[in-house]
């Protein structure tokens, strides 16, 4: 192929309209082809999205970033948390231990999460968790302190009762609690013998 | 360029034709064809368009024949539900389709593009048949586009477009049930736009790209977008048959009664009817997305002349210079055998799937309790029932050091179709016999026998010595 010249467009082996680049490497032309107008007007459109998704993220944070959602959704789980747990006092505790539909959910999470420690009823078991039916508090005979114990695992991390809350949430700890204490009665356990775990505490 | 001058336009291979010098776009406009593989392909594509309709409706075992269910994670195919931890099935079945599309490109050139793409399927035998029945044929399309405004025109338009919308949303509908299954796309439907906004603005937002697509964008997206075209040239060679029009038959072109002339006519006919707008008698081109409208249309013109059929035809360029066309070849053979082992390999995986799913753990705390008498490890253990059919478990230790057991597993755990369920899984070794540090198996069993799953677990305590 020639080397570039004034005439190149007016070839004949090119078609009518078409231009060439001012360019040829070894011997290789181009055709200067307009792309087509549609691809034109998406290019046009995402420069112009960009300018607008940065003013509105950046400049004007007009959108509550990802990390913000995540905090204010988590600070919302931890609200209802605390309103669950605020509600929870010994006269409600008992009065779901009361309640049958309660009491059955609560059998359930029993059944399923600890029964392989503390035996099927309340017996204790072999997997070593004390038994809750012989009216011995380790950690308090308050409806409240078991609770907690639940809730929060043992105070004795040497003893192996986890911290449940994470795994059943505040309702189905109340409700396992529930049913614990439908075993029971307030009278009896506010007689209770004074707990040795506390005692040792003290 | 008047619009006479535009439909004159003739295809050439220095640029794509729909686009016009100025970047605007050549709208098409190719004429009725009808033939052989016109009908066939037709066929095909009613076929397809049945069964991507009828797919969400078909139940097996009480769920969709497809139903990737995306908010729960499960993924029902044909009676079979997979979990998510089981999509690393998915690259087998991509692979092994892609490789699939590999060897029939190697083999027969583009017959996906031709006969089963959506792309082809939808505009060619539903939005093209729709603009075909309101606006008429080519010629009267041409003449409406040129036309001025009037009631007539605007009532056609109106009407085409009315129905193009219709028919996406239909497509968007459909393939929004493929995810959400039928029953919840109609709670959906019914229901008020606002309270549905999420659904509402994709659907919206879904049919208003399918429009799009199918009744202005077209071909572009084979020509611009679409990355498979462009990768045919590295997948086919001189024996891969391809709509090819025969060279050496045909050429050169002459009138009838011609002297000298070839078969070719030069009656325009395979440019008329090309929904990419080129002329298959410069050879194969990107465009080309092997719909053999062209083919129909040549042999139609054949018959009337009285000279043989296949002037266009399904042919290698092997073939087009009188020499056999080889299917056994390296190429074919080595991507036949990818598509093999890839093929292989998903049926066996998806053979292995088991009915349900267990993950072993350790629950929170000390890795380890010492009582007086026993040594105990506080696991818990997870387990996802996979099918819609209650099932239960057996849950036992394997190659347990001596004395070890398990609590409370004594009866088998039922679950509810889908349920997934952790319990704790207490391990208990008394003192006298603890040896150290051991590995055992959990064993998870289906109540019949004929599912288990192994997962290995270790037992830990302190040092025995501390015991002596």
């Amino acid at each position: 192929m020639s080397s570039p010249d004034k005439n190149r467009q007016d070839r004949d082996d090119i078609p009518p309209g078409a231009t060439l680049r001012e360019h040829v490497y070894d011997g290789i032309e181009e055709y200067d082809q307009r792309l087509p107008n549609w691809w034109l007007w998406t290019l046009y459109i995402t420069i112009i999205f960009s300018a607008l998704y940065w003013i509105v993220w950046y400049t004007f944070r007009a959108v509550p970033s990802d990390e913000e959602r995540v905090t204010a959704a988590m600070q919302e789980i931890e609200a209802r948390r605390f309103a669950m747990v605020g509600e929870i006092d010994d006269e409600t505790l008992w009065a779901m231990s009361n309640n049958p539909n309660v009491i059955a959910s609560g059998r359930a999470v029993y059944r399923d999460q600890c029964a392989f420690c503390h035996g099927d009823d309340l017996g204790g078991g072999m997997g070593g968790g004390l038994p809750l039916d012989d009216g011995i508090w380790k950690w308090g005979h308050a409806p409240v302190d078991i609770y907690s114990v639940v809730r929060d695992g043992s105070p004795d991390p040497t003893k192996g009762m986890q911290a449940w809350e994470r795994e059943l949430g505040p309702r189905r700890v109340a409700e396992v609690t529930a049913y614990i204490l439908s075993y029971h009665d307030s009278d009896s356990m506010e007689t209770a013998p004074d707990s040795p775990g506390r005692a040792s505490e003290r | 360029m008047t619009k006479r001058a535009s439909q004159a336009k003739r295809p050439n291979l220095d640029s794509v034709t729909t686009i016009n010098q100025d970047g605007s776009r050549f709208f098409l406009h190719p004429s009725d064809v009808s033939g052989r593989y016109v009908a066939a392909r037709r066929f095909a594509a009613i076929l397809l368009i049945a069964v991507y309709a009828g797919l969400p409706w078909i139940r097996i075992n009480g769920q969709p024949a497809v139903f990737l269910d995306l908010f729960s994670r499960r993924f029902h195919l044909f009676g079979i539900t997979f979990a998510a931890q089981e999509i690393w099935l998915a690259f087998f079945f991509i692979t092994g389709l892609a490789f699939l599309l590999f060897f029939t490109t190697a083999l027969f050139g583009r017959l996906w593009c031709g006969w089963a793409c959506p792309q082809t399927v939808f505009l060619e035998h539903v939005y093209r048949r729709v603009e075909r029945w309101i606006e008429g044929d080519a010629p009267a399309r041409r003449r409406l586009d040129a036309a001025p405004v009037s009631g007539t025109k605007v009532f056609k338009r109106v009407l085409k477009h009315g129905v193009f919308i219709l028919v996406s949303g239909a497509i968007a509908h459909l393939f929004l049930a493929y995810f959400v299954s039928i029953p919840q796309l109609y709670a959906w439907m019914t229901a008020s736009p606002r309270e549905q906004f999420g659904a509402f603005s994709f659907m919206a937002v879904s049919t208003g790209i399918l429009y799009f697509n199918f009744a202005w964008f077209r071909e572009q997206l084979c020509i611009v977008i679409c990355p498979y075209g462009r990768l045919q040239s590295a997948l086919i060679d001189e024996h891969t048959v391809n709509v090819a029009y025969d060279e050496r038959r045909g050429e050169p072109r002459g009138k009838l009664g011609t002297e000298g002339a070839g078969d070719c006519i030069d009656c325009n006919r395979c440019v008329q009817v090309c929904p990419t707008g080129i002329d298959i008698r410069q050879g194969l081109q990107l465009e080309c997305v092997a719909c053999t409208a062209c083919i129909d249309a040549c042999d139609a013109v054949m018959d009337k002349v009285g000279r043989p059929r296949g002037l266009i035809r399904y042919a290698s360029e092997q073939a087009l210079e009188g020499k056999p066309t080889r299917l056994l070849r390296t190429r074919t053979v080595v991507y036949g055998l990818f598509m093999l082992a890839g093929i292989a390999v998903m049926l066996f995986s998806f053979s292995r799937v088991q009915p349900f799913e267990a993950t072993v753990s350790r629950m929170t705390g000390q890795p380890y309790f010492l009582t007086e008498e026993v040594v105990r490890n506080q696991l818990q253990i997870r387990l996802v029932n996979k099918r819609n059919e209650t099932a239960a478990f057996r849950v036992f230790l394997e190659d347990a050091p001596p004395g070890m057991q398990l609590a409370g597993w004594g009866e088998a755990m039922q679950l509810e179709p889908y349920e997934e369920r952790t319990r704790p899984f207490i391990l208990v070794q008394p003192r006298e016999q603890y040896t150290g540090r051991a590995r055992l198996d959990i064993v998870v069993e289906s109540e019949d026998g004929r599912n288990r799953l192994r997962r290995r677990a270790e037992f830990v305590g302190p040092d025995p010595r501390v015991f002596q």
